[in-house]
């Protein structure tokens, strides 16, 4: 209880302090987004009385257990992804846990803290995904107040035992089998978690609306095939939106729960050992012994490699985006319609194509390189600060870095191109031409957001820590990313308008003609925003490097 | 003389093939204060944490108090505090926040609790911070809020991993102060350092450790006698065999 009562304390300081405050307004604005997506879906479904009749003749009556439990569907995806590809920094890496195991306490209090922690976040990230659904189902049907009360237990129930399952796996891995391969191991499976989840989150945001009114059909149509403890929480809501308690489907929620205390507990004996022969275990390492060149650009941008190559978990998470690259392409996210329309010439309705799938890869990768700049250097930061360096050479270096990791997603969509929608030979020339110019286009952008003295002043101790500015980081980019390749959209807008008033659609022969011309126009606008970005990180970065 | 504090037989440690420590014997007695002294990497952390229960010994056995970690684990943690280089504060909570949560975790009620780590707090110099969120303490006082939770927990037996790195002389003075009480009280203290000064000043005894082992100990007088009255510096270099001594 002591442990329970200490993270509570340090929950309520969040509120009182300013540093607090901040890192709960970036983890509230959110998670409050993705909460609002889904009360907007749960509106949606509402709106189509159709669907609703479809629901009650294909499930015999039972469509709103079915939605519940489609609903709830988020709870275990969420403990995946956090039981995989989180969890296991808070099982081995966490400050607190050396004196966790110090205490006059039973062995297993120390993983149980953990698995509480854990479970916490993954209850806030599951209630935003799935309670604004599940609320707005329980209020179109006029449930009683005491119904509300339920849900939470309902959410409990669908990842906790699931999360400690996760938990107890690795605890019982790390024991027997700790070493490099191990933790390689983990390195994969956590960034294939945190793919799938991201994947799974994309494809839920952007898929069509009347695509995703057929998953809905799927699940509510057959809630027999819910994973049970989902379908028992869903039991509960439903039978609580009738206004009746479900006390069997309760008390097996709540007896799962305290089943899976006590097998977790049992299982937290052997976290002492696992952390033991975690620590001792080397971590991955691929450690190139070339010289490094002298020019300072040129160090520097060679340091960016090296931080990459050298660590086999980039190294893989770049291979696990690639992954996603791919599954965005097969679901032909955003691009269904580009590809079919009929008034365009199948090289330019691809080469589109392609181009709308290379601005959703670059602009999930652009947040990461943006850390590159200045974020992720926090620790070096002194150093840069006391070094005789030119402040632009330090930026130019990191800049042809980022350049270099930025063609991996035009190298992946133009792959995905030739391998999924077999474009035609013309396409990727063009394609890469156009792709370029936007790839000069985002790292202006980047120059310009990522060194911004607003966002990336490094504070008192000398380093940067962003705190809530994270946040506001993130928008500035996306919006700024969006902003110069506006043109773009206003032109494609203004093609697919001009073909379609013509009779015959746009003429594979005069979009010939034009197709020099846009990718040239591509190339230097990419270039203007470039040199501007370029002119604007200049003086940011001279800033950011003067002590205040 | 009483049974030693802190003794160990034969206890050594192997990562992956490599000896940390090895063969090292040590018996230090009830309110004395001992001082490792060693070369980074000389296997003082190690021994540290195989004593606070963090690592397992691979040979040799080890006891605390008489007692051994094995199947007495909470009876000898309940006696034992252990300071680490890093210490493991919560980043939310504030100083005085920590020291309460540190002081209940071992027991010890709330008005005493309370009482101590107040004292404590002001005795270290932290009284004006003790309100803050340990977040944004320098690595000093996070190790004086940490020294400060140790301490009121009342430990029998004190392990202290470089106790005064990033301490500013004044506060290097208190905690000298301090352990000198602790230690007139019966606290037996075990202290891994890197500044001959303070070995020279509180230790009743040091050893200085190399290639894993003991390669020589004794009282300071002892030591500079045995080395020709030499400083304990240049008994320092001469024991780990660097070129300057």
């Amino acid at each position: 209880m002591k442990l329970l009562r200490a993270d509570l304390t340090a929950l309520g300081n969040l509120l009182t302090h300013r540093a607090g405050r901040r890192v709960l307004a970036g983890a509230f604005v959110g998670l409050a987004l993705l909460g609002m997506l889904a009360w907007w879906f749960a509106q949606a479904i509402f709106e189509h009385p159709a669907l609703l009749a479809e629901l009650r003749r294909r499930s015999g009556g039972e469509e709103v257990h079915g939605l519940l439990g489609y609903g709830l569907m988020a709870c275990p995806m969420v403990a995946t992804w956090l039981g995989l590809a989180q969890a296991q920094r808070q099982l081995f890496e966490a400050p607190e846990l050396l004196l966790w195991r110090l205490v006059p306490g039973p062995s297993w209090r120390g993983p149980v803290q953990v698995l509480v922690r854990a479970g916490f976040v993954t209850a806030c990230w599951a209630g935003a995904l799935a309670g604004p659904f599940v609320v707005a189902i329980l209020q179109q049907r006029a449930a009683p107040w005491w119904a509300y009360g339920l849900l939470p237990v309902a959410i409990v129930g669908a990842t906790t035992p699931l999360l400690a399952v996760f938990l107890a796996v690795q605890i019982v891995l790390m024991r027997f089998f700790a070493g490099r391969w191990m933790r390689l191991c983990s390195a994969v499976v956590g960034a294939l978690a945190s793919v799938g989840f991201s994947t799974w989150l994309l494809l839920s945001l952007l898929t069509a609306p009347h695509q995703r009114a057929r998953d809905v059909e799927a699940i509510a149509s057959s809630p027999q095939q819910l994973p049970w403890t989902v379908d028992v929480g869903a039991e509960l809501l439903a039978a609580a939106a009738r206004g009746e308690l479900a006390t069997q489907a309760l008390t097996a929620l709540c007896g799962w729960l305290l089943a899976t205390f006590f097998a977790f507990r049992l299982v937290a004996r052997l976290h002492a050992g696992a952390l033991e022969r975690h620590l001792a275990s080397e971590p991955p390492l691929l450690r190139t012994k070339r010289r490094w060149p002298e020019a300072l650009a040129a160090v520097m941008r060679k340091k960016e490699l090296a931080q990459l190559l050298q660590q086999p978990g980039a190294i893989i998470g770049f291979l696990v985006f690639a992954v996603l690259v791919f599954a965005l392409c097969k679901q032909r996210v955003l691009v269904a319609g580009i590809l079919t329309n009929p008034y365009l010439p199948a090289e330019v309705a691809q080469t589109a194509a392609l181009l709308a799938l290379w601005f959703i890869a670059v602009l999930l990768v652009l947040y990461a390189h943006m850390g590159r700049l200045a974020l992720w250097d926090g620790a070096q930061w002194s150093l840069y600060m006391s070094a005789p360096a030119a402040p632009f050479a330090l930026l130019r270096g990191k800049l042809t870095a980022v350049f270099l990791f930025l063609l991996w997603p035009l190298l992946l969509v133009g792959a995905a191109g030739v391998g999924i929608y077999e474009v035609e030979p013309g396409v990727l020339p063009v394609f890469g031409g156009i792709a370029i110019g936007g790839t000069f286009a985002a790292l202006g952008v980047l120059a310009a957001v990522g060194t911004a003295p607003l966002l990336m002043r490094p504070d008192t101790n000398g380093q940067i820590q962003p705190g809530g500015r994270a946040f506001f980081a993130a928008l500035g980019l996306v919006l700024g990313f969006e902003l110069v390749v506006a043109p773009a959209m206003f032109g494609w807008l203004f093609l697919v308008d001009h073909a379609q008033r013509r009779e015959d659609g746009l003429p594979a022969a005069l979009a010939q003609r034009w197709t020099p011309w846009v990718v040239a126009a591509a190339l230097l606008y990419g270039a203007v925003v470039l040199a501007l970005g370029c002119l604007l990180g200049r003086r940011n970065y001279r800033r950011l490097l003067t002590p205040v | 003389m009483d049974a030693p504090a802190i003794a160990t037989d034969k206890l050594g440690r192997d990562f992956s093939g490599k000896w940390a420590v090895r063969d090292l014997e040590l018996a230090v007695q009830p309110g004395e204060i001992y001082g490792f002294l060693g070369q980074n990497g000389a296997g003082k952390t190690t021994t540290l944490r195989m004593l606070a229960g963090l690592l397992k010994p691979s040979a040799g056995t080890l006891r605390i108090a008489g007692l051994t970690h094995t199947g007495n684990g909470r009876a000898l943690k309940q006696v034992l505090g252990f300071v680490p280089d890093t210490p493991p504060l919560y980043d939310y909570l504030t100083g005085r926040q920590y020291v309460a949560l540190v002081a209940s975790l071992w027991h010890v009620g709330r008005q005493e609790r309370d009482e101590r780590g107040d004292a404590l707090l002001e005795r270290l110099g932290l009284g004006e911070h003790a309100d803050e969120l340990c977040k944004g303490y320098s690595h000093g006082t996070r190790k004086k809020v940490h020294i400060a939770a140790v301490l009121a927990t009342a430990p029998r037996v004190l392990l202290l991993d470089e106790p005064s790195s990033g301490l500013d002389p004044t506060s290097v003075r208190a905690l000298k102060d301090l352990l000198l009480a602790e230690s007139a009280r019966g606290t037996t203290i075990l202290l891994s350092t890197h500044g001959l000064e303070l070995a020279e000043q509180i230790c009743h005894r040091v050893g200085i450790l190399a290639g894993g082992r003991i390669a020589t100990e004794g009282t300071v007088a002892e030591l500079r006698q045995r080395h020709g009255d030499r400083s304990l510096e240049d008994v320092f270099l001469q024991t780990t065999g660097t070129p300057h001594g």
